[in-house]
């Protein structure tokens, strides 16, 4: 299928530099010319993945997490140390733009060199040399060397070169920071239409505004390894609590895994982010008689218990649940602020929120957990995707809410009524 | 990539190698007054220094000797710097080298086609001075390109392991030009091997360039056939060590875009 790609057990590792592997001659000479084992680092590892043909994948993660590595192995520069990368369809890049364009041409003739490059044949750079040369709005300057260009300029002929390579995949480096604010909205208007032509996207960027807007699907990476891929809705709220935690400054690899009661693990990082100046020690999902449960039945109540311990230096602290679908959306959210209750800080306590109905469609729920200061300003324990349960009963259709219902019919008809197809 | 067939492929490094050498041309000339005419004065400059140097100062007593030298220096030139532009053609590119689907083996044969061009422009110029400086031109130009064709083989076979092993260690580039700098003195460029004592012929004998420079002034001004002999025995055994080079190459290539 066209488009489409798969990534499994991916795999790179980077020589450490300093380390000592052999980098001169002279190196190799004073080693007696035995290999000595250099030191690596895995700059990505166990990535494995699957996109569907038209999808638009963002990749976010922060600086160092292996988000540009892995756009260069999909794009097929540098081989890969372990797993394998599959594509179907030709992949387009837009990767450190800017480079490979020679000073010394003119904007035509790097246009030309830039569309070989990128994978066109000469007669496809011809053909849609005009169109290139519109987008990057160049027609006055195509012809003059490259050097009189502005960085600007320079910019907006490598972009529109690369878009216009028309490949399956498109692959896009955290490009669009540079340029001016009409030239990027019209490369995302463009985006769009390669989007809405059925084409893969795969999208680097900090901008988690922009990845909201435009992907169907994040892959969030940290320190080279998946955190999370899944629709955007549901990947964005976890990279965005581990921005918070990242600000905050509790180190991942600080905080110890905990085994829950259901056999899940709970991580720093992976489905747990914060400062843990408070704690969640527990979560229970109960039934409304306060029996421990995983499922109930349509139409049944819920509670939800926290546990949890708050340093005595915190100014206060606000739960919040909310219960989502798998993927991500949110069913219902609320939190002790709207409800006017203050915790107390400096001990232990136990929080539990009642729902007396929950009208939810039959189907699994997720129930995310956290502890935020009263500012909103970061999350001092949140737990993501860890517990669950799910509602037993009849499936409707289409819809998340199954509140108690019944159809009514009134007729106003003269003569006797006529049913379809009976008559 | 696009699952593109062995012709279309092919078809697209032709493309992309016409358009690299384009540029190559054209970055050497083109912000200069005389342009293509430097690839014409740089030889010019060496044999008129040798042809005062051994007609002059210490006559070396060949015929039609600048011609003789000419062609010496013409198809060294091409051989030497195409082996010296080989060691930096992969790390002075890291742009294209960092290009997703980007042909690498079109680097190395690039340095190669682009001195070739210079060979080729200047040959008319050679041809001329043949003429001018009594030298027989005829039928054996018939045999110019198998022994262009010959060159190009050698050349290219040493040019890939070349641009590989510059990756990995940066002194080859050093090395290389050592070695051309002496290999100068050792191929009969601006002597003739005729002059060389039968107990260091064996030097001469293991250099091919020595057959493909003998070929050259055999057509060009003896206007006798050259030793096809001696030149398929060169072309043959270039051809495996292009292939094996080219193989090391791309072994090595997949590493080129992190070592940058």
């Amino acid at each position: 299928m066209h488009g489409s790609l798969r990534v499994s057990q991916l795999g790179k590792r980077y020589r450490v530099v300093g380390s000592k592997g052999q980098r001169t001659l002279r190196d190799l000479v004073r080693s007696g010319f035995r290999r000595t084992p250099a030191e690596y680092v895995w700059g990505l590892r166990d990535v494995s993945f699957e996109v569907e043909p038209g999808r638009t994948v963002g990749v976010v993660g922060r600086n160092g997490a292996g988000k540009s590595s892995l756009l260069r192995l999909i794009a097929g520069v540098g081989r890969p140390d372990e797993g394998s990368v599959e594509i179907h369809g030709r992949t387009g890049a837009v990767l450190d733009i800017g480079a490979g364009l020679t000073d010394d041409l003119t904007g035509r003739e790097n246009m030309m060199l830039a569309g070989l490059v990128a994978g066109m044949s000469r007669r496809e750079v011809q053909a849609r040399a005009a169109e290139i040369i519109a987008f990057a709005e160049l027609e006055d300057a195509i012809d003059a060397p490259l050097r009189t260009y502005s960085t600007g300029m320079k910019m907006r002929l490598a972009f529109s070169v690369a878009i216009h390579v028309d490949p399956d995949i498109l692959l896009i480096d955290e490009v669009l920071a540079v340029g001016d604010a009409t030239f990027q909205r019209k490369c995302l208007a463009r985006i769009n239409e390669i989007k809405a032509s059925g084409r893969t996207i795969f999208f680097v960027s900090h901008d988690a505004s922009l990845v909201r807007a435009l992907c169907d699907d994040v892959l969030y990476l940290r320190k080279g390894r998946v955190v999370a891929f899944g629709p955007t809705t549901d990947v964005m709220p976890v990279y965005e609590a581990a921005g918070t935690e990242a600000g905050n400054g509790a180190e991942a690899s600080d905080v110890p895994d905990r085994l829950l009661p259901g056999g899940r693990t709970l991580r720093q990082g992976i489905n747990r982010f914060g400062t843990l100046e408070a704690e969640i020690t527990a979560v229970r999902i109960l039934r409304l008689d306060g029996a421990p449960t995983g499922s109930i039945t349509a139409g049944a109540g819920l509670m939800v218990e926290i546990d949890y311990a708050a340093r005595a230096s915190l100014d206060g602290i606000v739960a919040a649940i909310a219960i989502k679908l798998p993927n991500g959306t949110s069913c219902f959210d609320t939190n002790t602020q709207v409800s006017h209750m203050e915790l107390p800080v400096g001990g232990t306590g136990s929080v539990r929120l009642r729902i007396e109905r929950l009208d939810l469609v039959a189907g699994d729920y997720t129930v995310a957990v956290g502890l935020y200061d009263p500012d909103w300003k970061g999350a001092y324990d949140s737990h993501y995707n860890v517990y669950g349960f799910n509602v037993i009963g009849v499936r409707s259709t289409e819809g998340v809410l199954n509140p108690p219902a019944r159809w009514e019919l009134t007729t106003r008809t003269e003569g006797p009524v006529r049913y379809s197809g009976t008559g | 990539m696009r699952p593109l067939g062995p012709s279309a492929d092919l078809r697209r490094k032709f493309e992309l190698l016409f358009e690299l050498v384009l540029r190559d041309l054209r970055i050497r000339y083109m912000r200069s007054y005389l342009g293509i005419g430097w690839s014409l004065l740089n030889p010019l400059s060496q044999i008129a220094i040798f042809s005062f140097l051994f007609r002059q100062v210490m006559p070396l007593d060949i015929p039609s000797y600048t011609a003789f030298v000419f062609c010496g220096v013409l198809s060294w030139t091409w051989f030497s710097s195409s082996l010296i532009s080989s060691a930096g053609a992969v790390v002075a590119s890291p742009e294209l080298i960092r290009r997703p689907g980007f042909p690498v083996t079109v680097l190395p044969t690039l340095s190669v086609i682009t001195n070739m061009v210079q060979f080729l422009l200047a040959l008319p110029l050679l041809l001329l001075l043949t003429v001018v400086d009594g030298g027989r031109l005829g039928a054996a130009l018939l045999a110019l390109p198998l022994v262009m064709a010959t060159q190009y083989v050698l050349t290219l076979s040493l040019c890939f392991p070349v641009a590989a092993l510059n990756v990995r260690f940066r002194d080859t580039q050093h090395v290389v030009g050592l070695v051309m700098m002496a290999l100068f003195y050792m191929t009969p460029i601006f002597y003739s091997v005729d002059a060389v004592p039968e107990e260091y012929l064996f030097l001469y004998e293991m250099n091919p360039m020595v057959t493909v420079v003998d070929a050259y002034r055999d057509i060009l001004i003896r206007n006798e056939a050259p030793d096809l002999g001696a030149l398929l025995v060169v072309l043959l055994l270039s051809i495996p060590i292009a292939l094996l080079g080219r193989a090391l190459f791309l072994r090595e290539s997949a590493r080129f875009a992190e070592e940058l």
